[in-house]
């Protein structure tokens, strides 16, 4: 981390042209990726990234640079080729750093620099067996576990001086099951910002299994159908329909552009009445949760929609200048690397009245998507797809043969006025969500939802 | 900093930890890019940054580490991290440093244009404000153009205790422009690049009319009904199925058991109109390089020949585990990855038919512009797809109307065994893969 004279001679280099807002960003990131294939330990790679992000802004415009040259030659150099950007002469500018305590919101037991790489790979056999053991029919299971410990130092022209220390893991269990020629794969990846004391929380081989069953069951499927249908998309990872279909949208990456969807709807409704969700950074220990954002706010509990109507967007600070509104604690960025910009963190829609064997029971025909895959949104169209990793048919209430393959668009201002039953099992899955600064930690959630009609790309009668 | 010289002290305090072989790969870029909204600066990137990864065999497993922060208190924490790594690892037969080729294997490549490196930031902008101009001129139903230029120049030194070291620098450049339009509640988005070593070739008023008109074109679209359509996958969309698709052509994929093409080599895999070609020396391309990730000398070879698969994707590991000599494919998806196995310039060799011709030979069916969620809807272990799609309807070779909320399904390989006709339109885009357009028998179509 740099010294606070430091921080402060560079803003001030920052701002000796016509900048009205210097900010630095400090990353020092220690990482551990582990790899298990077939049982063996095929890599491990560890590291340091380390680097400093200097972003000047003037007005609406903004100029961002970065460097791993720490020195203070070096700093002050490219503060002085950033702030060469913009127009216009400051003054000399004395910039007084107060460094500010943050809320202690997730806190880490186990960090994983104090625990025995052995461990890490016991944890990763014992999940790659859970899974190898599941079916004679898994032919190959991965293993990926992965852990970060990131601290970061964020100072600007406002006097701010945070620090902060994000501490998480993962692990990705992939299981791939084979008939023939065939093969088909089951992929659950459990995420927290926590240490290695997760694993105590959660039993990876419970996850590990239930990639196995997902693998062994798709196997066996035939081709989802195509077509317009009801369909059900359970809890947890299912979420990341809202994330895709309607969140990004309410980034103000899109909505200060006015090229989003849901620009100009404040207040509008947009959703089923049904519909409540909310984008929360501070739920402890969740994967997408942050003590402060990227620019060193305190991240906060963001109410998007309230009974189908429009309460909010999230805004990172140069997006709010262009909006004339405030920051909501969501700017995020993968790494120094990246200019910060409003992101979701924990997204989710709130449970509601019903529950999942109440919404099956009271569906005729149509599709159960039990855990979906990633997806993507164009932001401008507000056209989305997202992949279904396992479904079934859903006949006359009842929950009949898994079918594979199946992929849903639309668009995302119809589906959400198409949410006609929410359950009361609201759970959170974890992904990496992609957007102009990057990759992010995200969690996406629901409880188990019902939408009236959606496109289902299948590709039954093709076997 | 002297890199070289801090590669050959690790080399030695390493090998005083008990290293016996060990390499120093370093990746130092600089990168500009300039983003107008309105003519005015919307985004401005100005960077600099250099990472360092070690590996080195200890114990006969191979351990890795990396770091952006060269000062020298940090190169004990490396060696210590890469012999903590090495010493979990389940080691493996054929783990090892290159020890090197004869100078004379190693092709000349200019792949560092001195031009594009003197272009001042001030035409850069001026560049993409002509972009935006344009694109606005075009047509006033063009809602926003959001456009972006930018260029990326580095070296690559790759230094092992063999005594090996190579180096090679590289720059590159390229504009995007991201095209809204808007009639009424109907909106569409075209996006198109412009990409070359010689910022004179960017051109600007193509690149924005490209956009305007697809965006312009799409207006209006709507789903077809579900069923089984003959379609033309235009070359960008058949560009995008094989960059999806070529993690199978790995061998390193095959060996794991992750790939579908284990065991094929020799065998037909696709159609005969099909051939794909891997070339590392394309110097035009932003992948083109005179050695792969470990140091092993590139050349150019068919992956697939006449649709039979002559070879799959190699490093040595690989390469040695199968009894072959390697491909010189071996690749880190970034400095600090380890060595794993990818194509390089990796693309379909162009056939006979143009474009329109292409279309004249479908006579009806659907023309596909535009799949998206490709990192989601496609399964590169089983090969299948399911994504969504937008495009024209095509009848009597000529385009009906405009269509989207479509998903078009099927698997990779059985849609390359049904390959018709290879059109004459080689496209790389921005990147390092290519292909030309492709007219398919027939792929599942769902929409209405």
């Amino acid at each position: 981390m740099l010294t606070k004279a430091l921080l402060e001679d560079c803003i001030a280099a920052a701002l000796g042209t016509g900048g009205d807002f210097a900010e630095v960003f400090v990353e020092d990131r220690m990482s551990n990726t582990l790899s298990m294939v077939g049982g063996r330990v095929d890599s491990s790679v560890s590291g340091r990234e380390y680097g400093i992000g200097i972003r000047i802004m003037q007005g609406t415009n903004c100029v961002y640079a970065y460097t791993n040259d720490d020195t203070r030659e070096g700093l002050l150099r490219v503060a002085k080729e950033a702030a060469e950007a913009l127009p216009g002469v400051n003054g000399e500018r004395r910039i007084n750093l107060i460094k500010a305590g943050i809320p202690q919101v997730n806190l880490v037991r186990a960090l994983p620099h104090t625990i025995d790489k052995q461990r890490k790979v016991a944890l990763m056999t014992g999940a790659y067996q859970a899974a190898k053991e599941y079916d004679p029919i898994i032919s190959q299971v991965s293993v990926r576990y992965f852990d970060e410990d990131q601290h970061v130092q964020i100072a600007n022209s406002g006097g701010l001086l945070v620090e902060d220390r994000r501490v998480r893991t993962r692990t990705g269990i992939t299981a791939i099951a084979s008939k023939g020629a065939e093969k088909q794969s089951g992929m659950l990846a459990p995420g927290a910002h926590m240490g290695f004391d997760f694993y105590d929380k959660i039993d990876i081989d419970t996850y590990a299994r239930e990639a196995a069953r997902m693998a062994s069951t798709m196997i066996h499927a035939d081709y989802a159908p195509s077509g317009r249908m009801p369909v059900i998309i359970d809890n947890g990872f299912g979420g990341v329909i809202f994330h895709e279909a309607c969140g990004h949208s309410l980034e103000a990456t899109s909505v200060a552009k006015k090229t989003s969807v849901f620009a100009d709807k404040l207040g509008e409704k947009i959703a089923a009445d049904c519909v409540s969700a909310v984008d929360d950074g501070t739920i402890p220990n969740a994967w997408g949760s942050l003590n402060v954002d990227d620019e060193g706010h305190p991240t906060q509990r963001n109410l998007l929609i309230e009974n189908g109507i429009l309460k909010g967007y999230l805004i990172d600070m140069l997006n709010g200048r262009r909006m004339q509104a405030k920051a909501t604690g969501s700017s995020r960025r993968q790494s120094y690397k990246f200019a910060p910009t409003s992101r979701m963190t924990n997204t989710f829609i709130l449970a509601g009245p019903y529950t999942k064997e109440e919404i099956i029971a009271n569906t005729e025909y149509g599709l159960l998507a039990r855990y979906m895959g990633g997806g993507s949104v164009n932001t401008a169209t507000g056209e989305f797809n997202f992949a279904v990793n396992e479904a079934y048919i859903v006949r006359n209430g009842k929950v009949m043969e898994p079918v594979r393959g199946a992929s849903l668009i639309g668009k995302g201002a119809e589906i959400l006025t198409r949410i006609d039953m929410v359950a009361n099992n609201l759970l959170c899955g974890q992904g990496m969500c992609g957007s102009l600064s990057g990759s992010v930690p995200a969690d996406v959630g629901q409880p188990t939802i019902r939408v009236s009609e959606i496109t289902v790309g299948g590709r039954k009668g093709d076997k | 900093m002297d890199i070289q010289g801090l590669a050959r002290e690790l080399f030695a305090r390493g090998e005083g930890m008990g290293f016996l072989d060990m390499e120093v790969y370093v990746s130092s870029r600089n990168q500009f890019r300039v983003g107008i909204f309105k003519q005015e600066i919307d985004s401005y990137t100005l960077a600099q940054s250099r990472g360092l990864m070690f590996r080195g065999m200890i114990g006969g497993k191979m351990g890795y580490s990396f770091t952006e922060n060269l000062a020298a208190e940090g190169m004990e924490a490396l060696l210590k991290d890469a012999m903590e790594n090495a010493a979990i690892m389940d080691g493996e037969e054929g783990d090892e440093i290159f020890v090197g080729a004869a100078p004379e294997d190693y092709a000349r490549l200019d792949a560092f244009n001195q031009s594009l490196a003197e272009v001042p930031a001030a035409e850069k902008i001026a560049w993409v404000k002509a972009v935006e101009g344009e694109a606005y001129a075009l047509d006033n139903r063009v809602f926003t153009a959001q456009v972006s230029v930018g260029d990326n120049s580095g070296e690559t030194l790759l230094m092992n205790s063999h005594g090996l070291t190579l180096s090679h620098c590289d720059n590159f450049a390229a504009g995007y422009i991201s095209a809204v339009v808007k009639a009424g509640a109907d909106t569409k988005q075209a996006f198109a690049f412009a990409a070359s070593r010689d910022f004179s070739c960017l051109d600007a008023a193509k690149m924005a009319g490209e956009a305007v008109e697809e965006a312009l074109s799409l207006l209006g679209a709507e789903p077809v009904a579900s069923g089984r359509y003959p379609v033309v996958l235009r070359k960008d969309v058949a560009r995008a199925m094989l960059a999806t698709f070529a993690s199978p052509f790995s061998a390193d994929a095959a060996q794991k058991g992750m790939s579908l093409l284990k065991g094929k080599v020799g065998e037909r895999i696709m159609s005969e109109v099909i051939t794909i070609m891997d070339d590392p020396l394309l110097a035009e391309r932003p992948a083109a390089a005179p050695f792969d990730a470990e140091g092993f000398p590139t050349r150019k070879k068919a992956v697939v020949e006449a649709g039979v698969l002559k070879t799959l994707l190699h490093n040595q590991k690989t390469a040695k585990k199968d009894g072959v000599a390697s491909t010189g494919n071996a690749h880190k998806a970034a400095y600090n990855a380890p060595v794993g196995v990818a194509p390089s310039n990796f693309y379909i060799v162009p056939g006979q038919a143009g474009y329109q011709a292409l279309l004249a030979q479908m006579g009806e069916g659907l023309l596909v512009t535009g799949v998206q969620g490709t990192h989601a809807g496609a399964n590169p272990v089983s090969g299948d797809f399911s994504l969504s799609a937008y495009g024209y309807l095509i009848s009597a070779g000529q385009v009906v109307r405009p269509v989207n909320q479509i998903t078009i399904a099927g698997n990779f390989f059985a849609m390359l065994s049904d390959v018709q006709a290879v059109g004459n339109d080689l496209d790389f885009g921005a990147g390092a893969i290519g292909a030309p357009s492709l007219f398919i028998g027939s792929l599942a179509v769902s929409g209405a």
